[in-house]
Order: structure tokens, then sequence, then C-alpha cells
């Protein structure tokens, strides 16, 4: 990774400060193991979300859980770019499928399904839903992690003195 | 019509992105977007007959919204005359601006401007109405406030904009009396009868007075006119001589039409009309701005508009529409002409001006013909439509053509004071050579004056104009010609004595000057305004020392107390019954108890981590209730967010200062108590008045029909997703915007966000820390 965390000198005032775990090995090794489980599981409470329990807001959520650990874990984050950006995609997202179907004169935001045979897959739903929550994803993950990242980024002012 | 008024939006998206590779050129592309504004002429040329075109697009049906576009004599006339002045604005900008300009900002705010404007003046729909008008309010505000970087600039978008949005305000109540007394959102389609009956007809018919006022800077609201030419020239021309302000003439012009039947509709507007007009030229006359003038001269010529709509006759009608057309030719002419001044030798004062006929014989030619037609000097189309404004006046009485006179002389003056830039010794500042203006600037100028010129010359093509808008405004019945001699009148008596008057205004200019300076009053519109916005400001500032400065626990104790003082209040004034609530499933005892368990640990915590990791039990216990009440997808969503909820603690945790800290005196210790137990009380309390299941309950509709209708399993995605899809989308557009919220406050005092990229530089440790940036910057 190019992105290390530069460790602050000693006496410099300015600079992130590590987030209070940041290097523990234990963490390290745990985060990385779990890390992509996590990742998948959340991926498929997303799939999953129309017909059991799951949907875009869990999903997120849990990806968030995920990449914050890999970031207190590691000190820098697994993902290359603003988490802030995502939040406007995932909103265009999320209105463009509703709109879709307001152009073609059904109310706003009606979803479709239907059910596509492949012969590697069987007989399986799509639904234009998944669409609609992969935005509202994006926007939790986005929003969740921007702050968190904004929290862990900022130099405080004031320190608590037990702490590191 | 549709397309006339959304190509403009349409073309805005486009421009702002082209500006920044087109350079000035966007104007080009800018003036594209009214050309189907221009070709509503070839419905407009056959309308004094024609049925009027309805195109509706359909909005939100149940709420009664729908796009419609209505395309009668008067909107037609009007939009083609939006698109007239905006494609000449849109051109002559192409010249005006200086290569450092925003061009792609500039028109997209040009565009969004005319196209609300189309839209106000065609649109049909009483809601979609008053939408269009706030899109002008807003889209005035940003052309105003362009050049945010000058205080003038702001100071007078945001003054447009306050005194609009109040009007605004007044509207949107007008038109939701309007459309409840009349039974229909549809302006065509109201029934009068049942409005004017109404009791609903006064208050509404003040409402709309308001939102006129304010949007036409009528008196006192005219404040905002004269600071909004803190825009470019370009689009003074647009919003003055066409547009932004002709909107509340416009309003009033169609509202006549239901309001008009009132003594009360012309009893407020032709007195405040014909106030505005000797206020604001009198104002004029003392300005040295060439664009100052101009604007207190638009204030003034928006109220003879005004007093001739409030009429609401057929003579009225007819003169103002007559006079419409007129102002909007010379005006933008005049404006156009200023910004050639302007441009030729950088600056617009009068006493610094002089002689520059010489060096620019075209530009004088242009401001001659249209001064004269602001004056009323025939043969120009102003004298024609002065004479019809001094009829309809006749004719009500002697005080209201004194006054009109009065104001015409006024107008008179001030004319000739604009072209005293032109006459005398050759004067400008030193450095220039003003040299005559490139065919960019002066084809708008020239195009406009021949229209005033045109309009004088020959009477009919104005008065054919004028038919066009008859039926839509009900002078059908009216049938005086236009022409410029029409025999000696009491008209012309008038006016005779107004250039007689005028002429000493202007020989006796000194006097007058040394007049208007004794005159000048203390207290002014402006000085209310800026004691108003002062008074807020203070006020809320010190609310907010008093109450946000307090500590945290403080403000807690306030909030809880609040919150507490409500539900009691709530359930006090509900009707106290308490139904039986079932019993519950003996399984969730134990969770029930870990809750409670979860509550009384929070307060015995002595130590921050163990107050989280304790509240941390209630968050987990209500997800293990929600599993045990079968709802899994609920219990999932706690589970994560009492995850990540720890997370955001122990990140905040950092910056919190030690716990302990705080005094913990015994009154306090009660107070605190006396506080908790009363939220809980009354939090109960409200949740139990809450459990009445007295209607059917909703969910077996969504049990039966999410597989049917959106071919889902998992009933609460199906609802989040379709059912209340709006509502997700609501939701999520609050999380981002909590999103950046956090993120402003936690990142304020560092010098910008964090480069993405790893080319950033690290900070070396040899450059001084820069301050912490978080005092205020107000």
């Amino acid at each position: 990774m190019s992105r290390e965390n530069p460790t602050p000198a000693p006496g410099a005032r300015r600079g992130p400060t590590p987030p209070p775990l940041t290097g523990d090995p234990i963490l390290r090794t745990v985060s990385r193991a779990v890390f992509a489980l996590v990742i998948l599981f959340a991926l498929l409470l997303l799939w999953r979300g129309h017909n059991a329990p799951g949907g875009g807001f869990i999903a997120g959520l849990m990806t968030a859980c995920a990449l914050i650990l890999h970031r207190i874990a590691y000190g820098h984050s697994a993902l290359r770019l603003d988490p802030a950006r995502l939040v406007p995609w995932g909103l265009a997202l999320s209105f463009l499928t509703g709109l879709v179907p307001y152009l073609l004169g059904r109310p706003f935001l009606k979803s479709d399904y239907g059910y596509l045979t492949t012969a590697l897959t069987g007989k399986f739903e799509w639904a234009s839903a998944l669409l609609f929550d992969l935005g509202v994803y994006l926007v939790v993950v986005g929003a969740s992690l921007a702050i968190a990242y904004g929290l862990a980024e900022v130099n405080p002012q004031e320190r608590v003195e037990d702490d590191q | 019509m549709t397309l006339a008024v959304f190509l403009p939006f349409l073309l805005a998206a486009l421009c702002a992105g082209l500006g920044p590779r087109l350079g000035r050129r966007t104007g080009y592309v800018a003036a594209l977007a009214f050309v189907p504004a221009l070709l509503l002429a070839g419905p407009l040329s056959a309308m004094p007959g024609a049925v009027p075109a309805l195109e509706v697009t359909r909005w939100v049906p149940t709420l009664d919204l729908a796009l419609a576009f209505r395309g009668d004599g008067f909107s037609l006339l009007f939009a083609v005359l939006v698109g007239v002045i905006g494609t000449l604005a849109s051109l002559y900008a192409v010249a005006y601006l200086s290569e450092r300009e925003r061009f792609g900002r500039f028109y997209s705010y040009l565009l969004l401007f005319g196209g609300s404007m189309l839209g106000l003046v065609l649109s049909d729909n009483l809601i979609a109405l008053f939408g269009f008008w706030e899109l002008t309010s807003v889209t005035s505000f940003l052309l105003i406030g362009l050049w945010h970087t000058r205080s003038a600039a702001r100071d007078g978008a945001v003054k447009a904009f306050l005194v609009s949005a109040l009007g605004g305000l007044g509207l949107l109540a007008a038109v939701a009396m309007i459309g409840i007394a009349g039974g229909s959102t549809s302006l065509s389609g109201l029934n009068l009868e049942a409005l004017r009956a109404s009791p609903l007809f006064t208050p509404a018919l003040l409402l709309v007075l308001l939102a006129a006022f304010t949007k036409s800077a009528q008196l006192p609201f005219h404040l905002w006119l004269p600071t909004a030419m803190e825009a470019p020239t370009p689009v003074s021309a647009f919003l003055h001589s066409a547009t932004m302000v002709k909107a509340g003439v416009v309003l009033v012009a169609k509202f006549g039409l239901l309001f008009g039947s009132s003594p009360l509709w012309g009893g407020i507007i032709v007195p405040v009309g014909l106030a505005t007009l000797v206020w604001g030229a009198w104002i004029a006359l003392r300005q040295t701005d060439l664009k100052a003038l101009l604007a207190y001269s638009t204030v003034s010529q928006l109220g003879l508009l005004m007093s001739l709509y409030g009429l609401a006759d057929a003579e009225g009608n007819f003169a103002a529409t007559a006079h419409l057309l007129n102002h909007a030719a010379f005006k933008a002419a005049l404006f156009f002409v200023v910004g050639i001044i302007d441009h030729e030798t950088g600056t617009r004062e009068i006493p610094l001006l002089g002689g520059l006929r010489k060096a620019l014989p075209l530009t004088f030619a242009a401001a001659l013909l249209a001064s004269l037609s602001m004056a009323g000097v025939p043969p120009l189309g102003g004298f024609i439509s002065k004479e019809l404004f001094y009829e309809a006046m006749l004719h009500q009485g002697p005080v209201f053509i004194a006054v009109a006179v009065l104001g015409s002389a006024l107008t008179f003056a001030y004319s000739f004071r604009l072209l005293r830039v032109f006459w005398g010794p050759r004067r400008h500042p030193a450095g220039v050579q003003p040299h005559e203006a490139p065919p960019g600037l002066l084809l708008p100028a020239g195009l406009l004056t021949l229209g005033a010129l045109a309009f004088g010359l020959l009477p009919g093509s104005v008065e054919a104009l004028t038919r066009t808008a008859q039926n839509a405004l009900d002078f059908a019945t009216y049938t005086s010609h236009l022409s410029l001699w029409h025999g000696v009148t009491p008209a012309l008596l008038a006016t005779l004595l107004t250039w007689g008057l005028g002429a000493v205004l202007i020989w006796q200019a000194g006097r007058v000057a040394i007049l208007g300076r004794r005159l000048t009053p203390r207290v002014n519109a402006n000085t209310v305004y800026y004691a108003l916005t002062e008074g807020v400001n203070v006020l809320s500032s010190r609310l907010i020392a008093r109450t946000q400065g307090l500590a945290l626990p403080d403000q807690l104790r306030l909030m809880l107390g609040a919150a507490a003082l409500i539900a009691g209040y709530a359930v006090w004034r509900a009707p106290q019954v308490f139904h039986p609530i079932g019993t519950p499933p003996l399984a969730l005892l134990p969770v029930a108890a870990l809750l409670v368990a979860g509550a009384v640990g929070v307060l015995l915590a002595r130590s921050r981590l163990t107050a989280v990791v304790v509240t941390g039990l209630t968050g987990f216990g209500s997800a293990a209730a929600f599993l045990g009440l079968r709802a899994p997808d609920l219990a999932l969503t706690q589970l994560l967010v009492e995850a990540v909820t720890v997370i955001l603690y122990l990140l905040a945790f950092r910056y919190l200062p030690r716990g302990g800290d705080l005094p913990r005196a015994r009154w306090r210790l009660r107070l605190d108590l006396l506080l908790a137990a009363s939220m809980g009380l009354g939090a109960t309390l409200l949740v139990l008045a809450g459990v009445r299941f007295l209607a059917p309950p909703i969910s077996p509709y969504y049990l039966e029909n999410s597989y049917e209708l959106a071919g889902g399993r998992n009933v609460v995605n199906v609802l989040l997703v379709d059912f209340r899809g709006f509502d997700t989308l609501g939701e999520i557009v609050v999380v981002g915007t909590v999103a950046l919220a956090v993120l402003a406050l936690v990142r304020l005092g560092k010098g910008g966000r964090p480069r993405p990229e790893a080319s950033a530089p690290p900070p070396s440790p040899e450059t001084p820390p820069a301050p912490p940036r978080i005092k205020e910057e107000t």
C-alpha cells in the first residue's frame, strides 16, 4: 500500500493521529481474516434482501463495519476513494431507478420484477428494486464511513490523559 | 410551449458544462434556448381570434398539480417578449463580458432564469405558477450575486431574495386560498362566483398584492431593485425590462380577472402604483450613476404599469399592455447603451462623463431615441402609451391626473439627465479613448431602439400586438385606436403641461438637487431593512449565546425537560384511554429485564467506557426483543447500528475530557433524577396512549400484496423499496446530509479536505504549524 499512515514525529503537533489500536498485531490478523468474509456476507445480504431479511441499509452498515475495522487495524483505508463521494452516486442511482418508471408512465419508484431461467442458476428472480437498494447501500456506506473516517482523522485539541 | 419552458433548463445544464470550453461563445448556445419562445410568435399572430392552446404535462395528479401551459394572447405576448430580450441579452453578453468571466455559471443562471420566467407567464396551474415564481426569485438571487466576491453584490442578492421571498410566501398562501375557494388549481378553470363569495377572497387578494408589490418593487418594497444592479449589465437589462420585475405586473394583470371586481383591488394598487411612479422618478433624478438612474426609473415605470393594470378595466388593460411593450423596448435598449458607455469609458458616473456624442455616434442615436421614448416625446412609442395613461387617469379624477403629470414630468427630466453624458465638452476618465462599440454590443441596443421608433411611427404595429392580449385580459370591447395625433384632447394638454414642468426641472437642476438633498428622509426603506436584518442577527446571536453556550449536560437537561413537558401535555390533552396491550410473550421477560438492567447500569457506571458498554446492553437487548417479536429485519439492523455506534463512540472518546471532571452537587443529582423520572414517565405514557388499535391495521394489505405487486417475499424490504420508496429516498438524502454536516464539523480547523492522491507530500516537521482556524469567519 502506498498510503502508509505517517507516524507523527515527536513534537509535531499536526498530522493525523493514528486511531487507538492501529498496529495491534492481533487486530491486524483478525481483520485480515474477517474482512473478505464480512464483505461477502454484506453483499449476500444486499442480494437476498428482496425475499429474506437483509437489504441495502443493513448491508451498507455491515460493509462500513468491515472497512472501519480494517482502517483501525491498519491505519489506512481499504477504499481507494473518499467515501463521501459514494453518497451523491448512491443518491443518483436511487433517484434514477425511481425516475425510469415515472418516465415510462408508471408511479414514481414503482419497481418491476421478473424471472430468468439459465442453465447455471436455474430459475432466478431479478427485481429493479435491487438497483434502488444498491443506491441505499452506497449512501449508507459512504455516509457512515465519512463520519467514522472524519472522526479518526481529526486532530484532537484535547485528549484523554490515559489514552495511548 | 412546454418545450419553450424546458429548453432553457436543459440548455442551462449544457451551458454549465460547455462554459469552460467554449468561453464567451457559450452565449450563442444560450441564445438557442429562446428559439422555441420566439417561435411562439406564430400562435401569437393568430391570436385575437384563435382558441388558446393548453398543454398539460402530468406531474402529481393526486395534488392536482400539473405543468399546464396555456397560450392565451397575453401569456404568449409576454413569452415572446421574454424570448426576444433573452436572446438579445445572451448575444450582448458575448461581446460585453470579460474573458475572465465564468461563462458556464453566468449563462446557466441566465437560462434558468429565462426558463422560470417563461414558465411563470405561461403557467395555468396555480401551484406550478407559484413554483416558477419562486424559481425566478432564486435564480435572480444567483444572477445578482454573480460577482459574489463583492460585498455589494452579496448584499443586493440577499436583499432581493429576502424581499421577494417574503412575497413568495404570501403568494403560496394566496394560491392555496384561491384553490380552496375556487375549487380548482387551474387558473382558467376557477369558479369565479364561488371565489368571490368566499370569505377567503379578501385575504387572498391582500396576499396576492403583497407578492406582486414585493416582486415588482412597489413602495415600500422598492429597496431591492436598485441594489439588484450589481448584476452584470446584460442581466440588468433582462431583469429590469422584460422579466423578473414584471412578474408582479403579470400577476396583477392576470389576477385582475379574479379580483378586479373588488373595489379593494384597484383601491390599493392604483394609489400605490402612482406613489411609486412619483417617488421612483424623484429618486432617479438625483442619481449620479447611470445604472442607478435606470434602476430607479424602472421602479417608477413599474408603478405606472401597476396603476394601469390595477384599474382592471378595459381601458387600463389596453393602455398598460401598450406601455408594457414600449417599456420593454426602451428600457432594455437603455441598459444596453449604459453597458456600452461603461464598457468604453470604464465609468457610469454622470459627472465624470460628457460629450460622448462624437466618440460614440451610433450609441448616441440609440440612446437619444430610447430616452425620448422614455420621456414620452413624439413620434416615439412612449408618447402614445403615455397619452393612453393620461386618458385613463383623467377618467379617475383630478388627483390621479395631477400625480400622473408630476411623475411624468420627473420622468421627462431624468430622461434628459441621462442624455447629458453625450452633450457638452468632452469629458471622460483619463487614460481611456472611447470609440464606437463593436457590433455585438450595438446591434441589440439598435434593434430595440428601432422597435421603440416603429411603435411610434407605425402605431398600428403596437396596437396589433396589444390587441392580441384582448381576450385574455378582457378588453375585447375596447374600441379606441392608437395614433400619434388624436386631436387636442385633455390628455394632450396634460402632456404639454408635463413638458413645461419637465423643462423647468431641467432648467433649475441645481435648485432641484439642493431641494432633493434637503428632502431626503432620515428613515427610508433601506434603513428599515438594515435595522430589521441587524435586529434579527442580534436577537439570534443573543439567543444562541444564552442557550448553545451552556455546558453540554445543561443543554441535555433543557432538551429532556422540554421533551418531558411536551409528552406530558400531549398525554394530558389526548383522551386518556389506555387500551390493554395484550399479554406479551413470556419469552420476552428476560429480555425486558436485560433492558432495564442496562438502563440502571448506565446510571451506576463510574467510567465512560463502562457506560458505553452497558448502553450497548440495551441496544442488543432491543435487538433480541425484535427477534422475539419475529422481526428479523429490524433485529439485524439494530445489531449493526449498535456495532457502528460503539465504534463511533470509541472514536469520539479521544476528544472528550476525562469523565468525572464536572462537579456533582447534591441538588444537581436530585434535579437530574427528577428530570429522568419525568422524562421516563412522559415517554411511557405517550407510548401507552399511542398503542390504540382503533383503526384497522394496514399490515395485512402489505402481507397480501407485497409478493403479488412487487415480487418480494420480504415485506419489510418491499415496503422500503417499493410501497414507501419515496420515504426511503428521503431518508437516504437525510443520511447523506448528516454525513456532510458531521464532516464539516469535524474538519473544521483543518486546511481543506485530505487529498486522496498518494502524491500529496507528507507534512514536513520543519514547516511551522498553521494556527488552528476555528475562529469565526464573519
